[in-house]
């Protein structure tokens, strides 16, 4: 009975981190680096609308905290998204290439055998794919916030009263985001 | 004097607040009708004394808060002989809403010859925004040399403009280059920082590829 749960615990654990190389959840550290990067790009229409449109910083700082932060969250949740849809495409076509560096690699280590190789393999090509994912989504993801935020400011909402025009195009821009981002294609 | 300084061709295009309406244009144009009548009124009495008609104008097409605005006078002599000592005051800019930047509020000729022109601008500056009402300024003059009776009339009156907020007109007109080159600088390493990495894991997979084959 004993071993049997033992067994079962092992199980878990395993599965567990299988689970979590194809989950959608990201860890702490990657997590971090996500938010921290979407506070910055969302932090940047502050000065375009301050300098610009002429926003006063003092008067208009609590829809500047409440944009900024509302736009942290989208951003991240884009980044998220963005990175576990990559995250397969990019382990596909770097699976080849990178079993070929690790088999080089470890050709010279006898000691090793071919499932410990195996793992070595996979994992590699786990964290390669993860590193381009991410910073392939944090990219794309700011790239596109800031041009869909000048789109919509400077052209489609140039007239309005800047505080409507920041609601607004931040909404749109990290709105759009966001859901540009849950398409799976 | 100064004549005509700046036409302030700089303010060309899209209509904004600080333009005359139509109506406005109406308004000054009867004042300037009203203006002749009441110098010929005057005059027609004596055929051979100076008849002036004198006209107010602002060139600006937007009137901005802290910027320049160029009010033209006009001063036509339509009479038979020289107008002397002729006076043009303008009182209607109060100094808590106007800097004189260049020229004089008052001017003074000593004589306007029959059939000929003068004009006499003065640079302005607006120190608050919002609607302010162009007034007529005051024309004083002998219309000859053998009365000492001055006569007084009115230039026409441009009528109400709208001074625009500097605020707004920054924000409208200003090009911000060196706001949008700052923007360039900040949005570049969060653009370049995860490209070039992206970009070097890429090149370094991509590349072992076709090595082997």
């Amino acid at each position: 009975m004993a071993a049997k749960s033992g067994k079962q615990k092992n199980l878990t654990k395993e599965e567990e981190l299988l689970l979590q190389d194809f989950s959608r959840n990201v860890s702490t550290k990657s997590s971090a680096l996500f938010y921290g990067n979407a506070l910055i790009v969302s932090a940047i229409p502050i000065w375009l609308f301050w300098r610009i449109h002429q926003m006063d910083l003092y008067q208009s700082g609590i829809i500047f905290v409440v944009g900024t932060i509302v736009s942290t969250y989208l951003v991240s949740f884009a980044y998220k998204n963005v990175k576990f849809v990559l995250k397969h495409k990019v382990a596909q076509k770097r699976e080849e290439a990178v079993s070929r560096e690790m088999m080089k690699k470890l050709a010279d280590d006898k000691k090793m055998n071919k499932k410990e190789k195996d793992e070595r393999i996979l994992w590699k090509k786990n964290e390669v794919a993860d590193y381009e994912a991410t910073t392939f989504a944090i990219f794309y993801n700011n790239a596109l916030y800031l041009v869909l935020l000048i789109i919509a400011s400077f052209y489609v909402l140039r007239n309005f009263n800047p505080n409507i025009n920041y609601i607004f195009s931040v909404g749109t821009a990290c709105g759009l985001l966001a859901l540009f981002s849950t398409s799976t294609k | 004097m100064i004549e005509n300084q700046t036409k302030t061709s700089f303010f060309t295009g899209i209509s904004c607040v600080g333009r005359f309406t139509a109506k406005e244009m109406k308004f000054h144009i009867t004042l300037f009708i009203l203006a002749v009548t009441f110098f010929h009124g005057y005059s027609a009495e004596e055929e051979d004394a100076g008849r002036l008609l004198a006209s107010k104008n602002v060139l600006n097409q937007y009137l901005v808060e802290g910027r320049d605005l160029t009010v033209e006078y006009r001063i036509y002599n339509i009479g038979g002989s020289a107008a002397l000592d002729v006076k043009l005051e303008d009182d209607t800019f109060p100094e808590a809403d106007f800097d004189v930047s260049s020229g004089s509020l008052v001017a003074k000729w000593d004589r306007i010859a029959p059939n000929t022109n003068v004009t006499h601008a003065v640079i302005l500056r607006p120190l608050k925004y919002g609607y302010f009402n162009f007034t007529a300024a005051t024309v004083s003059y002998l219309p000859s040399d053998k009365t000492a009776e001055r006569q007084v009339g009115y230039t026409s009156a441009p009528g109400e403009g709208g001074i625009v907020n500097s605020r707004e007109f920054e924000r409208r007109f200003s090009p911000h280059v060196l706001d949008w080159l700052v923007f360039a600088v900040m949005t570049l390493p969060s653009l370049g920082i995860p490209f070039l990495l992206w970009y070097s894991s890429k090149s370094k997979y991509d590349i072992s590829k076709p090595k082997k084959n």
